[in-house]
C-alpha cells in the first residue's frame, strides 16, 4: 500500500475512533443527566403531592388506581394504595420498568416511597416516561453518525490531497533519482525542490551515495581496461616467443605438444581477456551509435559468417525473417551480439540438430528469436545465464563463459530486451526484444 | 627486404626479428619515436611495423611524418594493444597499410607481410607451385597440371596460408583467427576447421596423392616441402 494512502487511512481511523468514542460518551452522560433530571423532578412531586395532600385528593386517587389524567400524554402517572398488613414501607427507591398506561407500554422512570396520612400507610408510585430521553439520544446518535460519515470523508479526501503534496517531491526522488538510473555516470544530480528537511536529507543522500558509486564503478572499469591492456602486452611476447621456438628443428615431438597447448591456453587467455575488455567498453560507453542497422541483413551476416561450422555438427540452421526492421546503433557490436547467440546455439547443440531465427513483429515491438535444438538448461541455470563466466554446466572447456555476459551489455547499450526459455533436453529459445518507441525509418 | 620495428617492449620485438631474421628480412630495431624519426628519415624500408603506444609519444604521428616525406613507399603495420575501433581507423586513415592486434601470431604477421608485398610490388608472377599444385594467389585460384580445382574461398585461403608457412605446425586455432578472423568467443571452439580441411583434401586428393599434407594429431595441419 501507498505511503500516502496509509497515512490517509491512519487518519481517517484515528478520527473515527474518536468522533466514535466522543459519541458514546455523550450518549452516556446525557443518559445519566437525563435520569438524574426525571428523578429530581420526581422527588420534588411527591414532596409537593404530599405535602398539598387533601382527603378527597387520596381518595380520587385510591379509586382511580392510576392518575394520569392531568396528562395527555401519559407522560407521567401516579398509584397510590394502602400498605397491606405485612408490606414494609419503602422509603424511598428509583427503577427504570415497563409500565403500560392505558395501553401505552413504554419505559418509565419510576419512583416508590411510602407515607402516611391520617394515621394510615400508603404506597406511592410517581412515574415519569423515558420518551424524550430516547428521542434526544436518537437524535444524538444520529447527529454524531452524520458528523462522523462527514468527517471521514471530509478528512480523506483532505489527507489525500495534501499527502499528495506533501509526498510528491518524494515520488520524484524515486523516480528520478531510484528508478530512472541506469547507469551511475549518468545521474541526475540536481537536487528535487522540497521545503521538507526529511525529504531534502534523503534526496542529498542519495546523490551522496550515487557519488560514490559512480567513483566505484569508474574505478572498477578503469582497472579493467587497463589491466586488460596491460596484460595484452605479455602475452604477445609469449606467443611471439612461443612460436619461434616451434622453428628449432630440435624440437621433441612431446616438446611440440607442449608447446602448442600453451598456445591454446595463451589464446584462450586473449580471448578471455578481449571479451572483458569489449564488455568494459560497451559499459563505459566508448562506442558510438553512428549506423541504421538492418536486422534482416545482420542475420544474413550471421548466418553466412557462422555456416561454416554447421557441417561438424550436421545442423540445419533455417532463417525466416519475413519483416525487416531498422535501428540507429552500432552495427559490429549487433553482430557481436547475435553471433554469440547463434553460437551458443550452435555449440551447445545436438548432432543433427537445429538452429532457427525467425522474426515477429506486434503492436510496439519487434522480435527476433534465435532457438534451437540443443541441449537447454534447467531454471537456476538461465538464471545465470547471462552472469560473467557463468557456463551453464559445460564440459567444454574452450568456453570461456563470458558470451552472454557479452550479449547482455551490448543488449543494454541498445536499448533491447534479451529473454530467454530454455527446457532442459528439449532446446533453447532467447528473445531479442525491440521496443520500437523509437523507429528509424528505413532508409 | 629490410624491416624497421619500432616497438619499445624489446622481448617482443627481438622475437619478431628472430622470426622475421629466419625468413630472410633484413631487421632493424627503434626503441622510441626519436630514434624511429631519425632512421626513417635517413633509410627506406621495405616494411615499417609500428607499435602505437611509445614510450616518448604516439605512433600516429610518426606514421602522419612519414607521409610527409617524399617518393617513399614503405609499407606500414601498425601493431598495438590497444584494439580500440578508433585506433584501427585512424591507423588506416593515416596511411596504414595494414593493422594487427597484440597479441598476434607471427605466422600471421608472415602472412600479412606477402600480401602486401604481393599489392604493393604488383609481382607478375605471383603464383607458388607446391608439389605440383599452383596457387595463383592474386586470382585465388589452384590448379594441377593446368586442370582448375574449384575451391571455396575459405579453402583456398586455409590452403594458401599452410603453403606460406610450410614446413611448420600451424593449429587450428591460428588457422581459424587467419581465415575467419577474430570471432570473439568463436575462436575458442575451433574444431569446425577440421570439415573445411577434410574437404579442401579431398579435392586435392582427387588429383595427386597428398601425403605432405600433414595433419598433426590434436594440433593443427602441416604442409611438408623438403628443403633444397
Amino acid at each position: 500500500m501507498k505511503l500516502q494512502f496509509k497515512l490517509a487511512l491512519y487518519n481517517t481511523l484515528t478520527k473515527m475512533a474518536v468522533i466514535a468514542i466522543l459519541g458514546v460518551l455523550v450518549l452516556v452522560s446525557i443518559n445519566r443527566i437525563s435520569v438524574n433530571h426525571i428523578r429530581q423532578r420526581l422527588l420534588q412531586k411527591k414532596t409537593r403531592l404530599i405535602t398539598n395532600l387533601s382527603g378527597v385528593e387520596l381518595e380520587n386517587l385510591l379509586t382511580n388506581k392510576t392518575f394520569t389524567d392531568y396528562n395527555l400524554l401519559r407522560e407521567e402517572y401516579i398509584v397510590v394504595r394502602e400498605l397491606k398488613i405485612d408490606e414494609q414501607p419503602v422509603k424511598r427507591k428509583f427503577s427504570q420498568e415497563q409500565r403500560s398506561i392505558e395501553d401505552n407500554n413504554e419505559a418509565f422512570q419510576i419512583l416508590v416511597t411510602s407515607f402516611s396520612y391520617k394515621g394510615k400507610k400508603y404506597r406511592l408510585e410517581l412515574g415519569e416516561a423515558m420518551t424524550t430521553v430516547d428521542q434526544l439520544e436518537r437524535t444524538i446518535s444520529i447527529f454524531t453518525l452524520a458528523v462522523m460519515v462527514a468527517a471521514v470523508i471530509l478528512s480523506l479526501m483532505a489527507d489525500l490531497a495534501f499527502t499528495r503534496l506533501l509526498l510528491s517531491p518524494f515520488y520524484q526522488i524515486i523516480d528520478r533519482k531510484l528508478n530512472k538510473v541506469n547507469d551511475p555516470v549518468n545521474f541526475n544530480y540536481g537536487l528535487i525542490k522540497t521545503s521538507t528537511t526529511d525529504f531534502k536529507v534523503l534526496d542529498q543522500s542519495i546523490s551522496t551515495l550515487m557519488q560514490r558509486i559512480t567513483t566505484l564503478f569508474l574505478t572498477e572499469k578503469e582497472f579493467i581496461a587497463n589491466i586488460s591492456h596491460e596484460l595484452l602486452t605479455p602475452i604477445s611476447i609469449l606467443n611471439t616467443r612461443l612460436e619461434n621456438l616451434l622453428n628449432d628443428e630440435q624440437l621433441s615431438t612431446e616438446g611440440e605438444n607442449k608447446i602448442f597447448a600453451s598456445l591454446k591456453t595463451l589464446a584462450r587467455l586473449k580471448g578471455l581477456i578481449n571479451s572483458l575488455l569489449l564488455i568494459s567498453r560497451v559499459e563505459n560507453r566508448q562506442y558510438d551509435k553512428p549506423d541504421v542497422i538492418s536486422v534482416r541483413q545482420t542475420v544474413a551476416d550471421v548466418h553466412e559468417e557462422l555456416e561454416h561450422r554447421l557441417p561438424m555438427m550436421n545442423l540445419h540452421f533455417g532463417t525466416a525473417i519475413h519483416e525487416d526492421h531498422h535501428f540507429q546503433g552500432n552495427r559490429s557490436l549487433f553482430h557481436t551480439l547475435l553471433a554469440n547467440l547463434v553460437s551458443n546455439a550452435i555449440k551447445y547443440n545436438k548432432p543433427g540438430g537445429t538452429v532457427s531465427i525467425t522474426s515477429h513483429s506486434s503492436s510496439g515491438q519487434y522480435m527476433l528469436i534465435v532457438s534451437d535444438t540443443g541441449m537447454g538448461m534447467d531454471k537456476e541455470a538461465i538464471e545465470n545465464a547471462f552472469v560473467r563466466f557463468e557456463k551453464l554446466g559445460s564440459e567444454k572447456e574452450d568456453s570461456h563463459g563470458l558470451g552472454l555476459a557479452i550479449v547482455r551489455s551490448i543488449a543494454a547499450f541498445h536499448g533491447i530486451e534479451i529473454n530467454m526459455q530454455s527446457e532442459k533436453g528439449t532446446g533453447t529459445t532467447v528473445t531479442i526484444n525491440f521496443k520500437l518507441s523509437t523507429p528509424v525509418p528505413s532508409s | 627486404m629490410n624491416i624497421l620495428i619500432v616497438e619499445d617492449e624489446k622481448t617482443l620485438a627481438l622475437e619478431m626479428a628472430v622470426f622475421l631474421g629466419k625468413e630472410g628480412y633484413t631487421i632493424e630495431h627503434a626503441w622510441k619515436k626519436a630514434t624511429a624519426e631519425e632512421k626513417i628519415f635517413v633509410n627506406n624500408y621495405d616494411f615499417i611495423l609500428l607499435d602505437l603506444g611509445l614510450p616518448d609519444g604516439d605512433g600516429l604521428t610518426l606514421l602522419n611524418g612519414l607521409k610527409q616525406l617524399p617518393g617513399r613507399e614503405d609499407a606500414v603495420i601498425v601493431l598495438t594493444a590497444r584494439g580500440e575501433v578508433n585506433d584501427r581507423i585512424n591507423g588506416l586513415e593515416a596511411g596504414a597499410d595494414d593493422y594487427l592486434t597484440k597479441p598476434f601470431s607471427l605466422t600471421e604477421l608472415l602472412a600479412r607481410i606477402h600480401a602486401i608485398t604481393r599489392r604493393k610490388h604488383k609481382l607478375e608472377k605471383n603464383e607458388v607451385s607446391i608439389h605440383n599444385f599452383l596457387l595463383d594467389i592474386g586470382n585465388h585460384k589452384v590448379s594441377f597440371n593446368d586442370q582448375r580445382i574449384n575451391l571455396t574461398n575459405k579453402e583456398f585461403e586455409i590452403f594458401n596460408y599452410l603453403v606460406l608457412n610450410k614446413n611448420r605446425i600451424i593449429s587450428r586455432v591460428n588457422l581459424t583467427e587467419h581465415v575467419w578472423g577474430d570471432i570473439l568467443e568463436v575462436n575458442s571452439d575451433s574444431n569446425f576447421v577440421d570439415v573445411h580441411v577434410k574437404n579442401l583434401r579431398k579435392k586435392l586428393s582427387a588429383h595427386s596423392p597428398i601425403e605432405w599434407f600433414e595433419t598433426v594429431r590434436s594440433i593443427g595441419y602441416r604442409i611438408n616441402v623438403p628443403e633444397k
